[in-house]
């Protein structure tokens, strides 16, 4: 343990996502072929020679999934632009399989992976697939494994207590820039940072809990919240590309400012009660240029500065540019601004806003996105963000199978549709306050135990999320 | 209370900490002192972690303890280490066993960061983050983040957000209406596939590029879309500092943009004509001290800049560069960054002669005679003025410049000043004068050449000197000059005869050069001469004739 701690971190990861990835291009290979096949044979052989490789220097290599994340030695293994698909193929399958970690003890011969092989298929078709999959790995004396374990929802507690501080702090400092700028006092962008940092943080380590503070709508704090879970949204849209710390940290910096030059917009224009005459809309389409504008008087010129500028200008432009602001002269918008233009469109449709009242359902502004895709929205970044958030985003209010009404808690990353639900009315129609189901859970016979049959809008019948998601 | 050995570890350690803090700021990573520093931190954590599993401190305002026990405290609001931990957040510091060097070094390279004094845009936290160390965990107290009148938003905002209690009755409809819904068709989720990673990775590869382009880009989309004084003030601000910016990081290609951009749209009928007295305004400022001294920096700097840039750049300058540029031409280390800015007041000159001229006032003798090329370079007569006034620097090598300057730029003026310098002590600045004349050319230049070469006193002339009188007369090819030089070749002497043989010398030389054939029967007279010089130089002149 110790030789590899000392190498250099992103060695250690490296060597990390590796591990997972030749592990996924074994199994995916045998999928395919026979297991004598040349591919096969081919895959199994890079894997070892990495795997004997740790061995010889650890004596034993674990590689266990906890939630959506993969550990190997209990060192978190990041999640890799590289190799996302092979990440996503060997999350899905030992959810499957319901394994929860595999232990290589001893220097391994193909003849052990042939096994561990065997052991995979099987209990791909099997009932009781852990089981199986046990079963067949007492052919070899050199692999282990565990069952797949649920989050304890005591530790779960705690950690969304965390969250939901950082969650405010992020809101409350935006109020305070946002009046700080508009009395024309100086902003530390330090702290900004900072909260950018503990946001980063956080989704790297809890994506699901602090996603789902984003459902949080206070109408009459909307601004600040919007900001927020604009950059939220932006950050975790970023880690699922697989962009590094520093570059999310820049992400989000940039996303929590897009909407800064609404400052110019009075009060009373942006908080009325009725439609908006079209002078009043040409004052809310201003607000891009004098978003511009007060970035670019916060601070001297930088990286930052220039990128969170470009972003405020271009966040309504839309994909092919058919928004506002209108331009003359034009090429394509920028990379940090199509994914603001994303996750923007979906945190304003869900949000009860000045544009519009009623908000819609998650799925519903999803499947509006959708039809935007392409022309409004970039479709590539649009369909990371769909397998982002799922077929049922948080706060989605869903009829299960069994006569339960729910609300979703919590988006599986592998399974889009088999998200983690609040029960709030039960079988026998009880308003009740949980549990939180899993919907990926089966019975004895293999059948999934709840399933999603209906979706309804929940801001129809006036339910209160944060009541239930707080 | 007895001290443990491990609290006196633990303030040695400390100790350490702080001197490290101290010295790694004075002295470069090379240094043997930074060096020595470096190890005793090393070791002082290295030997205490070979016992305990970590190093475990907690910050206070004012102290920092080790399991519960003081190892560290101060009052002092300048030099407090716990402070310093303190006011970013920071309440606990963590060093696990098997610490690395380096992770260790660049920690201590953190403390040396004068984060009150110097300009950050991170504090001790984000630094600790960035690093993402292994062996170094901490803890920290956000809640200073946020304003004290905001501590209890959280509390307040969710008893506010909770308030509203749904409806049981909605919640039922809710579940009635569950029954009666149609079937959830719901949207497909297609999943990721090889080819969109690949997409995506093409996609973060090009938005690496030029995001300076963009934001001026923008600039220049908002100005056609301002309404009031003060926006265009706010855009000409931004535009200002975008060319400070490009300057300071090299970036002159965009600067290059931005006064390109700005041309267009200044041409452009469509814009207000307010607008375009700012843009006009981009060259002053681009021409103002700030500006030219990031670019000689930058010239100096050695960084590959393309000449050819900078050269239409330099086409954007108005007159108040000048100043700038000639107090910075002065300053410059390199060669070539002085030829940047020579080249570039070159193209400017025109527009401010007065103003280029000022710099012959210049103590540094190197400024003045690079002006009085500048001037030559100009090739505006309205130079002359401010060159007689230097014609007699005291500097001889200002002097030559100035003479050959007048020289090409000729007229009446500059001929009595010419020919006090043929009188000159000094045998190079008379040379010069000579050549100058020759670069007159007018028959007064010719008469003040042949007057000089008449008066008794010039066969007694270094040949050097007298050469280039001939060879400068010859340019003139006229009947009366080579009636002149024939008169020279047969012209005899008893006395002296070697001062008269390199004056022949010099005439035939001359012949030579003005290529009339006619000279021919005459040279052929002295091929054979016993003077070697006149000898050499017949046959050199006759050459010269055969080969036309």
């Amino acid at each position: 343990m110790d030789k590899v701690e000392r190498k250099e971190e992103k060695e250690i990861h490296r060597t990390a996502q590796d591990v997972v990835n030749l592990l996924s291009v074994v199994l995916r290979t045998a999928q395919i072929h026979e297991s004598s096949n040349v591919a096969v044979t081919t895959a199994i052989d890079k894997f070892l020679g990495l795997i004997n490789y740790l061995i010889s220097i650890e004596d034993s290599i674990s590689l266990g999934l906890i939630g959506e994340f993969f550990y190997l030695n209990e060192i978190r293994i990041r999640y890799s632009l590289e190799y996302l698909l092979n990440f996503d193929y060997l999350i899905r399958e030992f959810k499957k399989r319901e394994i929860g970690k595999v232990l290589f003890k001893q220097t391994l011969k193909p003849e052990d992976i042939q096994v561990l092989l065997k052991a995979f298929i099987a209990a791909g078709f099997s009932d009781s697939p852990y089981e199986t999959f046990y079963e067949f790995l007492s052919g070899t004396e050199k692999i282990e494994v565990d069952r797949l374990k649920k989050i304890s929802e005591g530790g779960e507690v705690d950690t969304r207590k965390i969250i939901k501080k950082s969650y405010y702090n992020a809101v409350s400092f935006t109020k305070g820039v946002i009046n700080k700028i508009k009395a024309g006092e100086k902003v530390n962008l330090k702290k900004a940072k900072r909260i950018v940092e503990t946001m980063v943080d956080h989704i790297l380590e809890e994506e699901k809990l602090l996603l789902g503070m984003t459902v949080i709508k206070d109408y009459d704090e909307y601004t600040y919240h919007h900001s927020v879970n604009v950059s939220i949204l932006s950050i975790a849209l970023g880690q699922r590309m697989g962009l590094s710390k520093r570059i999310l940290t820049e992400l989000g910096l940039v996303a929590l400012f897009h909407d800064i030059g609404k400052i110019e917009i009075p009060a009373e224009i942006l908080n009325k009660p009725t439609n908006f005459t079209d002078d009043e809309w040409k004052l809310i389409k201003m607000h891009p240029l004098w978003g511009v504008k007060a970035i670019l008087k916060l601070r001297g010129l930088d990286n930052t500065t220039i990128r969170s500028a470009i972003v405020a200008f271009e966040h309504h432009m839309n994909f092919d540019l058919s928004g506002y602001p209108k331009v003359k002269k034009y090429h394509e918008l920028d990379f940090y601004s199509r994914i603001v233009s994303v996750v923007d469109q979906y945190d304003a449709m869900t949000s009860s806003r000045v544009y519009s009242r009623i908000p819609l359902s998650p799925d519903k502004a999803l499947s509006i996105m959708m039809e935007r895709a392409g022309t409004q929205i970039d479709p590539l970044l649009f369909k990371f963000f769909i397998n982002m958030v799922g077929v049922f985003p948080i706060g989605t209010l869903v009829m299960l199978d069994t006569k339960e009404l729910g609300l979703v808690y919590e988006s599986d990353v592998v399974f889009a549709d088999r998200p983690r639900v609040l029960i709030i009315i039960n079988k026998d129609g009880e308003k009740v306050n949980g549990p939180v189901v899993n919907l990926t859970e089966k019975d004895d016979n293999g059948k999934y135990l709840r399933t999603i049959v209906k979706t309804l809008d929940p801001n129809k019948y006036k339910i209160n999320l944060a009541e239930y998601l707080l | 209370m007895e001290i443990t050995e491990d609290i006196k570890e633990a303030r040695d350690i400390l100790q350490v900490i702080l001197k490290a803090k101290k010295l790694l700021r004075m002295y470069p990573p090379n240094n043997p002192i930074y060096l020595k520093t470096l190890e005793e931190s090393f070791s002082k954590f290295k030997q205490f972690l070979d016992y305990k599993d970590s190093f475990t401190i907690n910050i206070r305002q004012n102290s920092i303890l080790y399991d519960n026990e003081p190892i560290y405290s101060s009052s002092d609001k300048e030099d407090n280490l716990a402070l310093f931990f303190f006011k970013d957040g920071l309440r606990e510091l963590s060093f696990k066993r098997g610490l690395p060097r380096d992770e260790l070094e660049e920690f201590l390279k953190i403390l040396t960061y004068d984060f009150e004094r110097e300009v950050f845009d991170e504090d001790i936290v984000t630094l600790l983050w960035e690093r993402d160390f292994q062996y170094i965990q901490y803890v920290v107290d956000e809640a200073f983040l946020v304003e004290e009148e905001e501590e209890n938003y959280e509390i307040v905002s969710e008893k506010k957000i909770k308030e509203k209690v749904t409806d049981v009755n909605d919640l039922l409809r809710a579940y009635a209406d569950g029954f009666q819904e149609e079937e959830y068709k719901g949207i497909a989720i297609v999943p990721l596939t090889d080819k969109d990673l690949k997409m995506l990775v093409e996609e973060i590869e090009r938005d690496s590029s030029d995001k300076m382009g963009k934001l001026v880009s923008i600039l220049f989309e908002i100005i056609y879309q301002t309404v009031g004084k003060a926006d265009i003030e706010d855009i000409f601000a931004f535009l200002r500092d975008s060319i400070k910016y490009c300057a300071e990081h090299g970036e002159i290609s965009m600067i290059l943009e931005i006064l390109m951009k700005a041309k267009e749209a200044i041409e452009d009928p469509s814009l207000g004509e307010r607008e375009k007295k700012y843009l006009e305004m981009l060259n002053y400022y681009l021409g103002s001290e700030e500006i030219i001294k990031l670019f000689a920096e930058l010239f100096d700097s050695g960084v590959d800049i393309d000449e050819e840039i900078f050269s239409n750049i330099a086409l954007f300058f108005e007159k108040n560069s000048i100043e700038p540029l000639v107090k910075y031409l002065g300053e410059l280390k390199t060669i070539r960054a002085r030829k940047i800015i020579i080249e570039s007041l070159v193209l400017l000159g025109k527009k401010d002669i007065q103003a280029i001229a000022k710099g012959l006032n210049d103590e540094r003798w190197y400024v003045v005679r690079n002006i009085i090329y500048i001037l030559r370079k100009i090739a505006d007569r309205r130079a002359v003025e401010y060159l007689l006034k230097t014609i007699r620097h005291n500097d001889l090598r200002v002097k030559k410049e100035v003479i050959k300057t007048l020289g090409e730029l000729g007229g009446k003026e500059v001929i009595q000043s010419l020919r006090e310098c043929l009188d000159d002590s000094d045998m190079q600045v008379r040379i010069t004068a000579v050549k100058a004349f020759g670069n007159i050319g007018t028959e007064t230049a010719k008469k003040i050449l042949i007057d000089k070469m008449s008066e008794k006193s010039f066969r007694d002339k270094q040949f050097e000197e007298k050469k280039e009188f001939y060879e400068t007369l010859a340019r003139w090819k006229s009947e009366d000059i080579f009636e002149f030089l024939i008169k020279i070749m047969k012209s005899k002497s008893f006395f002296n005869r070697g001062k008269m043989f390199e004056n022949k010398a010099c005439a035939a030389y001359a012949l030579g050069l003005i290529g009339n054939k006619n000279a021919i029967s005459i040279l052929e007279k002295f091929i054979d001469s016993g003077n070697k010089l006149l000898k050499d130089y017949a046959n050199i002149a006759l050459k010269k004739l055969a080969n036309g």
